[in-house]
């Protein structure tokens, strides 16, 4: 909570930074509790990555104090810093092609942790994201269509939700950042209607102790009424019409 | 600036002979890169033989046998991209979801063996025997040999007398680890005839830390011997987490999300023959069953 705060009100790069790490060391312990060996090795392999962002993100930073004599985080002008900033933000959110982690880091967490990594810990780099000047657009427009493209090809025929959401993440961030440089208010909206949408799908989840989809197929036994709506949920994750999540969609089109 | 004057020059004599000193050095101290145990200390059990060639040495460069790689290869790879159409695993999603039992292994020819290796306490230098071979009417799989509880003479080894017999890693394309996908299910079902004595199943999971290699989840196989084949129904709640051998303080259950391999263990300490012979080994779902793990959690800090 306080990593992510720091980071919104930050206007220096360093202390953005600050933020950024603090918010990646808070959740380890909370990925960890369990024990387990799969939790341990997603906690290392999300601790790799998010240390390894935010060390390309400092480089970036310093380099461009160095050209350009500036530390404010909306005067990154130098292309090659703003690159970096761009790829380093984009492996903190997991980003395709800096996407790899995510699914198998969201495999190994239980589902409320899993839940904590999809929302909060994407506002922090996103607050980021939306300071940038625009000046990489082709980048952001690579990224974007890449990572729609791989959320979808890579979400066909998975049986682990976890993993199913972890590339649903993968899609809804690639539209969020396609429409980021011609209009960063629909970005907000994309992401506020995102984290609802997928609040409500943990929490589901997590209701009916699922964690794949026989089991959630079991489900209507345990809690038929919300079983009833949770295809109403996951349609709108994917974007259907009428429902909330295609908004969005068509906006940005 | 002038430059210092060299007042006495070493004699020729003792030039040629720090000359000659330098050609000899070759001979005594060889110039080549020296071998990989001098340089690593690699451990060398007593009784084995040096280690004098490299690993590339030993590789067996054969041109048809690439080609036959790669067009394998290239044939797996193409298979995933099209099984990525038909549903998970190349199976429609309505027959995965209504998929409650699933034969994983079932003996049914000699290419059934090859996915299986077999070893026992020889390669530490012991005696015990084990072989793999099909059954009558080439249906069922026949693993026999004879136990020997004798150590080898190595001065180190205390115990032995083992045998194993292990399902290998499933592969993809270019020889990437796949793992078999047991989460719809959550008992282990076989029918075995075995001769009365007590076996071990192991199961590895996917690890990632190299302390975590040798994690292997245990349960016991007590087969009944005799002439009538043997149903084995073991949930995998019962499996518990040993390391090395050694049964683990901090238990957990078995993630059958990513499970790499199965294995038979024989080590009773009793000398002479054995066989086991497996019909078919496969996962159920068993609703019925709806123990999440049957053991006690170790907790590190118990509330008081």
């Amino acid at each position: 909570g306080l990593g992510t705060t720091i980071t919104f009100a930050s206007s220096h790069w360093l202390l953005a930074w600050m933020g950024l790490e603090m918010n990646t060391l808070a959740i380890i312990p909370l990925m960890a509790q369990h024990h387990h060996p799969r939790a341990v090795e997603a906690t290392t392999k999300y601790f790799l990555t998010q240390a390894a962002a935010a060390a390309t993100l400092l480089f970036a930073s310093v380099t461009n104090a160095w050209l350009t004599g500036q530390w404010e985080i909306q005067q990154i002008t130098h292309p090659l810093p703003s690159t970096m900033i761009t790829l380093a933000l984009a492996l903190k959110i997991g980003l395709a092609p800096l996407h790899a982690w995510l699914p198998e880091v969201l495999q190994g967490l239980d589902l409320t942790t899993g839940l904590i990594l999809s929302t909060w810990q994407k506002l922090a780099p996103f607050a980021l994201i939306l300071q940038l000047q625009p000046s990489n657009s082709t980048l952001l427009i690579i990224l974007g269509l890449t990572s729609a493209l791989i959320g979808g090809w890579g979400g066909l025929n998975q049986t682990q939700l976890r993993k199913i959401l972890a590339y649903s993440s993968i899609a809804h961030l690639g539209w969020m950042i396609l429409v980021l440089q011609f209009s960063p208010s629909i970005t907000l909206l994309t992401l506020l209607t995102y984290f609802i949408m997928t609040f409500s799908t943990f929490l589901v989840f997590k209701l009916n102790k699922s964690t794949n989809i026989n089991t959630l197929a079991m489900s209507w036994t345990k809690a038929p009424a919300l079983t009833a709506l949770t295809p109403l949920i996951l349609l709108s994750l994917g974007g259907l019409p009428p429902l909330t999540g295609f908004m969005p969609k068509w906006l940005i089109l | 600036m002038s430059l210092p004057r060299i007042t006495h020059l070493p004699s020729g004599r003792l030039l040629s002979t720090i000359l000659h000193h330098q050609l000899l050095l070759p001979s005594i101290i060889p110039l080549t890169v020296p071998k990989r145990a001098v340089i690593q200390g690699e451990y060398r059990r007593p009784g084995q033989p040096k280690k004098t060639k490299f690993a590339w040495q030993k590789i067996n460069f054969n041109f048809s046998k690439g080609l036959e790689a790669i067009k394998k290869h290239f044939t797996l790879l193409k298979k995933e991209f099209t099984d990525r159409w038909v549903g998970p695993e190349g199976k429609p999603i309505v027959e995965h979801m209504l998929e409650q039992n699933r034969v994983v292994w079932e003996f049914r020819g000699p290419e059934s063996l090859r996915e299986w290796t077999v070893s026992s306490d020889r390669e530490i230098g012991g005696h015990s025997e084990a072989y793999l071979k099909l059954g009558r009417n080439n249906n069922t799989c026949f693993l026999y040999g004879t136990l020997s509880s004798t150590p080898p003479r190595d001065g180190e080894t205390r115990y032995s007398g083992y045998c194993t017999m292990r399902s290998k890693q499933p592969l993809a394309s270019f020889d990437r680890k796949k793992h078999h996908d047991w989460s719809s299910f959550n008992t282990l079902q076989l029918r075995v005839r075995g001769d009365g004595r007590p076996w071990m199943i192991n199961v590895s999971a996917e690890t990632y830390f190299s302390h975590q290699k040798d994690d292997i989840y245990c349960y016991f196989l007590y087969t009944r011997g005799g002439p009538y084949w043997q149903d084995v129904k073991i949930p995998f709640s019962k499996f518990f987490l040993t390391h090395r051998g050694r049964v683990q303080d901090d238990q957990h259950p078995v993630w059958l999300d990513k499970v790499n391999t199965i294995g038979f263990t024989l080590g009773d300490k009793a000398d002479g023959p054995f066989q086991l012979e497996i019909d078919f080994i496969g996962v159920c779902k068993d609703y019925a069953h709806t123990e999440e793990f049957a053991y006690e959690a170790y907790k590190r800090n118990p509330e008081v």
